[in-house]
């Protein structure tokens, strides 16, 4: 479970999260929604615990991250925007130093890291230097690292982007099996589809705030937008049409 | 269970293990030339050591007096160094280290990751004082024939000395960085730790030591040494460290300073470690904060850009160029020491009185104009590998906008060797025509030294810039890049270019000197020699300066980026 409550992020006079809650349960994949610059990544990165907040809440699994952050980390996994990875390790040596970071022991931690590296299908990769991988195999990789401790909540960052259809698809089964298991998973996508097909809520943010939350067809009704596409959903809650005005300048 | 602090410096060495196993291009020619160079400076320095540790055993009582005040002033100069460096590596390793995003959102009690980091610190701050003092610790023991203990006591002070600086600079660094940003941090940093190192390069200089060297000034002896014991104050741990292993040397042992020494260390470490508890996160939090920095427009860039003849688009490049690397505050700071390396280079001609000294009046003096042209060619040389050299690497990933540009490579590159030839040219000649006022050399030898080093700095910023297009490294920062597979070969080059030119110049050039001073007419033979010779220098100048380019350009039209 992950909640947040009146989260707060100020940088000098600029606000870039405004006191936002939300709630995501075991078994819940959670869809969070905004255009660019709302502050997406910015709340992901203080509920895992690498930005402090101004003011609010992060509970994890119960564990208030202020209180105990290492148990909070060690029951959340994390997938970054822009992940950090050493390039002159190896994928095994990569997942075998991060299994040890989350205390994961020398004797079970080698099955772990090929079962992780199987499901990602990076078995073949796993002795080559990470600074030769693929921009797919590397958010891959990534996963493969996020779910090697067995986490009971998820925070993903824009999971989809530079996978192909079949890493796609991989890392959706992923994340609904993790779910049906009880793992709560907050994910940020700017690909609305995706959010549409994986999110049993959703959550738009815009501006700092959460102007919309509920499932899909909640916000749709929120919306006013009937049967509308979900991509002109999202535009009409973030006031981003202005079909016109292109009209206008091309 | 928790694995121990050290299961975090564990990347790093795999890192190391897999970069050794899985050899680059040039790789083994790099390590070879830097170990080969490495190995020749800790001969020199444990020759030195040696040497002055020999004669000072003949002064007896004096001369212990001497290598004891010695190896406090050893240490003292370290203190500073390593209290400035641990700033600095502090900044990387607590708080602008990539690594961290990865570290901050995993369970790591903060204790543990205090520990490594800190370990990293004192040893990313301190490696390269240990290899200084380590060659110089053994020569003297091994000229004062110390018992085994010396060394392991060595090993002992060396160590607790380290961390005491080193833990004083990070917790100014977790002060600062708590204070100000992060990134403006690093930039304030580096400005007073590289303005506080070219103060001490300049400070030691005026202390004027040449002054011993004058017989009538032998009454200012005294006040010499009283000037050199003033900084040495028991309370610091250089002291306690130049005590300790001097009293290892004569056979006993100062078990007080050892003690000082490690107790202060450890309370360094816990006073720091609780200091990083409670305000590390806070100021890891600011330095993500540091994109939002206020950006200097610097427009009188573009007012300059507008008046100089150049096409649109040499001006847009020259433009971006120039902003990149001044908005970039820890690229263009390292020209301070060099800078500081040639304010005392040029202070060393203006304070030393060649002319009481016999030998470097007259022709020698003269000759010398030759070896400052060397200096030059050599400055020029350093300067160009790290700042001209990476000049394309630095496109980065940001290539592809030139690549899809409607503007051909040779423009591109052309523009690269613009931009980094006037600075340099004006650095050049600047260093050399004052270099050669100061020393009053012959009017001939100004006009060929201003000329040549015109030609040298052409050359040069030429072959920096072909091989830097030929070698890029995209993903590599300015520093790395330089010291890649390209720029190791730009300086072999390059030395090789100088040494041969310097001899094309030298040899007309003193033959003409020799003449003159002789009053011998020379042969016509022998003038069309030398004419010869200037030619083949010029020659050679040019021919180095075109062929990179066009290979260089060459090589970016093949690059597949």
């Amino acid at each position: 479970m992950i909640a947040i409550e009146n989260l707060v992020k100020q940088y000098g006079a600029f606000t870039a999260v405004d006191g936002i809650s939300l709630e995501v349960r075991p078994g819940e994949i959670h869809g969070f929604l905004g255009p660019n610059g709302a502050g997406k990544t910015t709340t992901l990165r203080m509920i895992a615990g690498l930005l402090q907040p101004t003011a609010g809440r992060v509970i994890v699994n119960g564990h208030d991250l202020a209180v105990e952050p290492e148990a909070a980390k060690g029951s959340l996994g994390f997938v970054p925007d822009r992940p950090f990875i050493y390039e002159k390790l190896t994928a095994g040596e990569f997942l075998r130093f991060h299994g040890g970071l989350f205390g994961l022991d020398g004797n079970g931690i080698t099955a772990r890291v090929h079962e992780m590296l199987d499901l990602f299908e990076l078995r073949r990769w796993e002795d080559e230097l990470v600074e030769s991988f693929s921009h797919g195999m590397k958010q891959r990789l990534v996963m493969s690292a996020a779910f090697l401790h067995r986490p009971r909540a998820m925070v993903v960052d824009e999971p989809m982007v530079g996978l192909d259809p079949r890493g796609a698809r991989l890392v959706k089964d992923v994340f609904r099996r993790m779910s049906e298991r009880g793992v709560s998973i907050l994910m940020s996508t700017h690909t609305l589809e995706v959010a549409e097909e994986m999110s049993h809520r959703i959550s738009i943010i815009h501006k700092g705030r959460i102007i919309a939350q509920g499932t899909v067809d909640e916000v749709r009704r929120l919306a006013g937008g009937g049967d509308d596409h979900f991509t002109a959903v999202f535009l009409k809650l973030t006031g981003g049409g202005g079909l016109q005005e292109i009209d206008e300048i091309v | 269970m928790q694995a121990p602090f050290t299961f975090l410096l564990l990347p790093s060495l795999w890192a190391s293990r897999n970069r050794a196993r899985r050899r680059e291009r040039g790789d083994l020619l790099r390590a070879g030339l830097f170990g080969a160079v490495g190995v020749g400076v800790c001969a020199a320095l444990f020759s030195g050591a040696y040497w002055l540790t020999t004669q000072l055993t003949a002064y007896a009582e004096f001369g212990d007096y001497l290598l004891r005040l010695g190896l406090s002033w050893l240490f003292l100069t370290f203190l500073a160094f390593l209290a400035f460096s641990g700033v600095v590596t502090a900044l990387s390793t607590f708080f602008l280290s990539e690594d961290l995003r990865l570290l901050l959102a995993a369970p790591i009690p903060a204790g543990r990751l205090f520990l490594a980091r800190f370990t990293r610190t004192v040893g990313q701050a301190s490696w390269m004082v240990v290899m200084f003092v380590t060659p110089v610790l053994v020569g003297i023991g091994a000229a004062r024939c110390a018992p085994p203990g010396f060394y392991v006591a060595a090993v002992l002070t060396v160590l607790p000395f380290a961390m005491i600086p080193v833990a004083v600079g990070t917790a100014a660094t977790l002060l600062l960085v708590n204070v100000l940003p992060a990134r403006r941090a690093r930039d304030i940093l580096m400005l007073v730790s590289l303005a506080f190192a070219a103060t001490l390069v300049l400070m030691l200089r005026f202390m004027q030591p040449e002054r011993l060297l004058r017989v009538e000034s032998l009454p200012d002896v005294a006040g010499f040494f009283a000037t050199l014991q003033s900084p040495v104050t028991p309370l610091l741990p250089s002291f306690w460290a130049g005590e300790a292993l001097f009293a290892v040397l004569q056979g006993g042992q100062d078990l007080l300073h050892g003690a000082a020494l490690w107790t202060t260390a450890l309370a360094c470490t816990v006073l720091l470690g609780a200091a990083d508890r409670r305000w590390h996160f806070a100021g890891y939090s600011r330095a993500q904060e540091a994109p939002k920095a206020r950006v200097n427009q610097l427009r009188v860039i573009d007012g300059l850009a507008r008046v100089l003849p150049l096409s649109a688009v040499r001006r847009q490049l020259l433009i971006k160029d120039v902003k990149v690397f001044l908005r970039d505050v820890s690229q263009w700071l390292q020209l301070l020491p060099l800078l500081a390396l040639v304010l005392l280079y040029l202070y060393n001609f203006r304070a030393l009185d060649l002319d009481r000294v016999p030998y470097m009046s007259g022709f020698i003096k003269n000759v010398y104009a030759l070896v400052n042209l060397a200096m030059a060619g050599f400055v020029l040389a350093t300067v160009a590998v790290r700042f001209v050299f990476p000049a394309v690497s630095a496109e980065g990933d940001a290539f592809w906008v030139i690549r899809a540009s409607p503007i051909s490579l040779r423009d591109f590159l052309w523009s690269k060797f613009w931009t980094g030839l006037v600075p340099l040219l004006l650095f050049a000649e600047g260093l050399t025509i004052a270099a050669n006022e100061l020393m009053g050399v012959d009017p001939f030898l100004k006009v060929v030294a201003a000329v040549a080093v015109a030609f040298m700095t052409f050359a040069l910023v030429g072959l920096a810039v072909g091989l830097g297009a030929r070698y890029p490294r995209f993903g590599a920062d300015p520093t790395q890049a330089a010291a890649s597979y390209g720029g190791v070969a730009f300086m072999i080059l390059a030395v090789l270019y100088i040494v041969v030119t310097i001899v094309l110049i030298g040899w007309p050039s003193s033959m003409w000197l020799f003449s003159r001073f002789r009053g011998v007419r020379l042969s016509t033979v022998r003038e069309l020699l030398m004419a010869g010779s200037f030619a083949a220098a010029i020659a050679l100048s040019l021919a180095t300066w075109v062929y990179a380019m066009r290979s260089g350009v060459r090589a970016l039209e093949r690059l597949n980026k």
